[in-house]
């Protein structure tokens, strides 16, 4: 079985060659005259565009998914993978549950001394590969030449330690260590949750650095590639957002959640209480709050592999826009001044039979302050992911987002400039499924045309294009083995 | 004189017509097979069974009970063999009479029972404990009753062909068979390992004997009229 | 002949795409189930057991999964198509609302998890798949589950009784005198597959394998669990006597129940007056 299933990725490897042929060649830029464009350019002053670059090379570095499969769950329960996932690592609703309890099945046998000591509640993932990036339109030096900028090579990720489990009976900790592919440390989850409070699921207190309660989760989805592997709802900031704005809705925020679900996690609510510094340790940022709250309501209907779920969210945040310095250096923790900005939407899990459907859209404000100019810059996303769960071994997926400004910071701003579509199509083969260790072939191409910035893949210059209203496309094709154990 | 001689005439006459018309069956000839079962080299030695964790049975035997595996007699002759007619059409009717299982003494008595699909079973308990009878069976239905002292016998069948072996779980030491066969020729042997299937109508046959610890042979037998085939069958005996 | 290059991609994606509708799974009986309003079918199970079984109960529902030799007590061989969760008498099948009950709920202190976050239609549909695995359902013959009367009141009468019915039908021989699991015969018990198994624990206060209710509790001893020591007690008890067990079992358990409290106060009224359960409280 498993010897027919490597053929049938073979055949779909050689597909998806041709499709990448067939749409590269396809797709030409669009823009308006390039003089009007650089016109717009030089509107925006040095400083701000200083800025957001600054900000595109950081968030390139974050936005590196990092997504969660524990296989150390497997091993303690001796179920395999496709039992709490779709295809890992993407939960199904019984996964839903077992996460929501507290990574506890509700057997009596879940806390550690159930165990033989030899188990440890480690799992570890990582994904070599071979990619190619190519983004059109990058400045290059002497301005206003452009180039088009290609790297192609095998490459090897960051690799993540999953350590989740229970200290006690309704006490769950996690803690995610990670290493980046350059060898750089960071914790990307590190909290301690209390479940079942006064033995009802619908108070539980979680504390520390975590994942907001996204229906639509980013550490949990089946992209990779560095056009593919993030959604603009997420993370987009408009050109000449101010600098401390850090900000991801699919970064892991530091903070506290209270939340709660029915038995069958039919209903979910999730409310946090999360400090300014979108997961930043050593409270840089201060004294002010973020507040995030989603709502979730899952029908049995269908068929399908789980229940339909549609689910609503809006995150309220403050960041700082004054500080003390010395030595023109910034003091941490004189940040004040905090202006808001919010993200609100409404997103949805629906299974027709095999194939799942993952709407999401989402309106964005930000605050005059923190968008660098007269007026506050606003937004909408809408993406539609969709999911072929042929087998719990084999899944197809593509998925095709759009994000359209509806008002910019500087009114001078061509109204298209930021705008972005992204399109990725993917397939994910596993060859074995069982209970100890997981692996997965993962193809992937995804295409972002973004109209006059810097692509949010950060591949090519990080510059933006010297006419804003060029439209860059920036390319990734992704094969790799996806592995955990 | 005359009509004396014509009444008798027609009274021969009558008698003889009527006795051809009736028709009395030949007798069916039938023959029996009969035999030994003994066993080559060496068996498991059979243990003494510890009853401690029941007092009531312990008191039942001045000296412990030996289990019951392999139990055999002088000359290597071997004991609880079911040896049946296995092939061949040996006329068999269904058994209506109930036959009897009885625990006493904390052991099944006896040891090994035949019946036949839907032949009645009456099991009942001797003991002042109480126990469990359940009769491990694949193709039958598995069930599990408990069985206090002084309570009613338990009725029960069972509807297809199967060696079923039954247990107490209370008492883990009893083991006993429920041996369901389609034919109503069969026969268990005592310690002396003697069998016999009588009233065979003429035909080949397949004799089979089965052990639970040895396992089953099986010879092939014709039998042409009255008479006794004597056969006999050696099981080769490991010591484990 | 000249291939249109134009084609190879659609061509290739319809190659796909009928890779991915799967080969035709092999013909197999046309097995319903139905409970809680919903009707399954086992053509449906089939992928869903293969997702979620297959690791422990195998591929051909034998028990013998790959993980299976990691997991005590072991998964249920469901081609001997024997349960202990019914609502039937002992010796029968159970019926499909008991197989569903059994998946939803789950076994306590078992690796069988309580698979209640899928939904009914999911776990009707393994339920029909699971049955394709014996013949024995074949018949068609549906097991009628056993008369349950209505609970009477809890009544300190009523737990005695139910005390002494405890000692003579001598359950304490493996369930303990004080229903602990430590009674004489505890230790050596051992399954219908001769693994080693422990009777119930009612001092540790856990759900029952098979519920939690007292209705659970009463179906449990006049049902029996088949393919383990426990045996039906239906022939030898009346549904009074079984409901004055089922209070007395409930006293046995550190839970806040109508039944701890009504024994607690009788025991305090009447101290020293009970003969001890064990061989001592023999005639």
């Amino acid at each position: 079985m498993g010897n027919g299933l490597l053929k049938g990725a073979g055949r779909v490897g050689w597909s998806m060659l041709a499709l990448v042929m067939m749409l590269s060649t396809m797709a030409p830029p669009l823009g308006a005259t390039a003089s009007a464009n650089k016109a717009a350019v030089a509107n925006l002053s040095s400083g701000l565009r200083a800025a957001y670059t600054t900000y595109v090379r950081t968030t390139s570095r974050a936005l590196a998914s990092r997504s969660l499969a524990i296989p150390a769950f497997a091993r303690k329960y001796n179920l395999a993978c496709s039992a709490c996932h779709t295809v890992w690592p993407e939960l199904n609703n019984f996964g839903q549950r077992f996460r929501d309890n507290g990574y506890q099945m509700g057997n009596d046998r879940d806390a550690p001394n159930w165990r033989d000591p030899s188990y440890w509640p480690i799992a570890v993932r990582t994904t070599p590969q071979f990619r190619v990036e190519t983004t059109d339109h990058q400045p290059i030096d002497p301005a206003p030449s452009e180039a088009e900028i290609t790297q192609a090579g095998f490459d090897i990720s960051g690799i993540d330690f999953l350590m989740l489990g229970t200290l006690y009976k309704d006490i769950t900790f996690g803690l995610v260590p990670t290493l980046d592919a350059d060898g750089t440390a960071g914790v990307e989850a590190a909290f301690v949750r209390f479940d079942n409070l006064g033995n009802s699921p619908w108070a539980n207190v979680k504390v520390g650095k975590f994942e907001l309660d996204n229906l639509l989760s980013e550490k949990r989805f089946t992209w990779l590639s560095s056009n593919g592997g993030f959604l603009y709802a997420y993370h987009y900031q408009p050109a000449g957002s101010v600098d401390n704005y850090a900000f991801g809705l699919g970064d892991n925020q530091i903070g506290a959640e209270v939340s709660g679900h029915s038995l069958n996690s039919y209903t979910r609510y999730s409310v946090s209480v999360l400090a300014t510094d979108d997961g930043e340790a050593g409270l840089p940022t201060g004294k002010s709050v973020d507040a995030m709250v989603s709502l979730s309501q899952a029908f049995a209907a269908g068929g399908g592999l789980g229940p339909q779920r549609i689910g609503v969210f809006g995150y309220l945040g403050h960041r700082p826009t004054t500080f003390q310095t010395i030595n023109g250096e910034p003091i941490p923790g004189t940040y004040g001044d905090h202006k808001p900005f919010y993200r609100v939407g409404a997103t949805a899990q629906l299974w027709l039979g095999k194939l799942e459907l993952l709407p999401l859209v989402s309106h964005a404000q930000d605050d005059v302050a923190l968008g660098g100019g007269t007026e506050k810059p606003e937004w909408n996303t809408a993406l539609l992911e969709a999911h072929y769960v042929a087998t719990p071994r084999l899944m197809v997926q593509g998925r095709y987002e759009l994000l359209r400004m509806s008002q910019q910071a500087d009114p001078a701003t061509e109204k298209t400039f930021g705008n972005a579509d992204a399109f990725a199509v993917g397939v994910r083969a596993y060859p074995f499924m069982f209970a100890r260790t997981g692996m997965a072939i993962h193809g992937e191409l995804a295409m972002t045309k973004t109209i006059g910035m810097a692509p949010l893949s950060g591949t090519g210059s990080g510059e933006p294009a010297y006419d804003p209203l060029t439209a860059i496309w920036s390319r990734s094709l992704l094969l790799a083995f996806d592995f955990a154990f | 004189m005359r009509s004396t001689l014509i009444a008798a005439a027609v009274l021969t006459g009558v008698v003889l017509v009527g006795s051809a018309m009736v028709r009395v069956a030949p007798p069916v000839p039938a023959g029996t097979i009969s035999g030994t079962v003994t066993y080559t080299g060496t068996p498991p030695k059979m243990r003494p069974i510890d009853m401690a964790k029941e007092p009531t049975c312990v008191s039942q035997h001045p000296t412990p009970v030996m289990t019951e595996t392999v139990v055999s007699g002088p000359n290597n002759t071997l004991g609880w063999v079911v040896v049946y007619i296995s092939a061949g059409a040996d006329g068999s009717t269904p058994a209506t009479a109930p036959v009897r299982y009885d625990q006493h003494g904390c052991l099944y008595i006896p040891h090994v029972v035949v019946l036949q699909p839907g032949q009645p079973l009456q099991v009942t308990n001797s003991d002042k404990a109480a126990h469990n009878i359940h009769p491990l069976a694949r193709v039958n239905a598995e069930w599990n009753k408990s069985q206090p002292p002084e309570t009613a016998p338990i009725q029960a069948s069972f509807d297809k062909p199967e060696f079923i072996p039954v247990k107490c779980n209370i008492h883990p030491w009893m083991h006993g068979y429920f041996v369901v066969l389609n034919t109503s020729h069969h026969a268990v042997t005592g310690p002396d390992g003697a069998f016999s299937l009588a009233g065979l109508p003429p035909g080949t046959y397949t004799v089979t004997a089965w052990h639970e610890r040895f396992g089953t042979l099986t010879q092939d037998v014709t039998i042409s009229g009255t008479e006794t085939k004597s056969i006999s069958f050696v099981f080769k005996a490991l010591p484990y | 002949m000249r291939l249109h290059t134009r084609w190879i991609a659609p061509v290739s994606a319809w190659g796909a795409v009928l890779l991915f509708v799967g080969a035709t799974p092999s013909p197999m009986p046309a097995q319903q189930a139905h409970a809680d309003n919903v009707t399954g079918h086992a053509a449906a199970g089939r992928p869903l057991y293969e997702r979620y079984c297959v690791g422990c109960h195998g591929k051909d529902g034998d028990g013998a999964g790959d993980n299976a030799q990691w997991i005590d007590p072991r998964p249920r061989d469901f081609t001997l198509a024997v349960f202990k969760c019914r609502s039937t008498a002992t010796g029968s099948l159970p019926t499909d609302q008991d197989l569903y009950n059994a998946v939803s709920r789950g076994f306590v202190s078992t690796y069988m998890p309580p698979w209640f976050a899928l939904t009914p239609q999911n776990r009707i549909d393994v339920i029909a798949y699971i049955k394709t695995f014996s013949a024995k359902w074949n018949g068609g013959q549906t097991a009628t589950p056993i008369t349950i009367p209505d609970e009477p009141a809890v009544s300190a009468d009523g737990i005695l009784h139910g005390r002494q019915l405890f000692q003579d039908l001598q359950c304490w021989k493996c369930h303990g005198p004080a229903g602990h699991g430590d009674g004489p015969a505890a230790a050596t018990l051992t399954d219908s597959k001769d693994n080693p198994i422990r009777p119930y624990d009612f001092v540790v206060g856990s759900r029952f394998k098979c519920g939690s209710t007292n209705r659970d509790l009463y179906q449990i001893f006049m049902t029996g669990l088949d393919g383990t020591p426990m045996p039906s007690f239906a022939d030898l008890m009346q549904p009074g006597d079984a409901w004055d067990l089922v209070h007395f079992l409930r006293t046995l358990q550190p839970l806040a129940s109508p039944e701890a409290t009504t024994w607690r106060a009788w025991l305090t009224a009447h101290p020293g007056e009970l003969k001890p359960i064990g061989p001592e409280g023999t005639q």
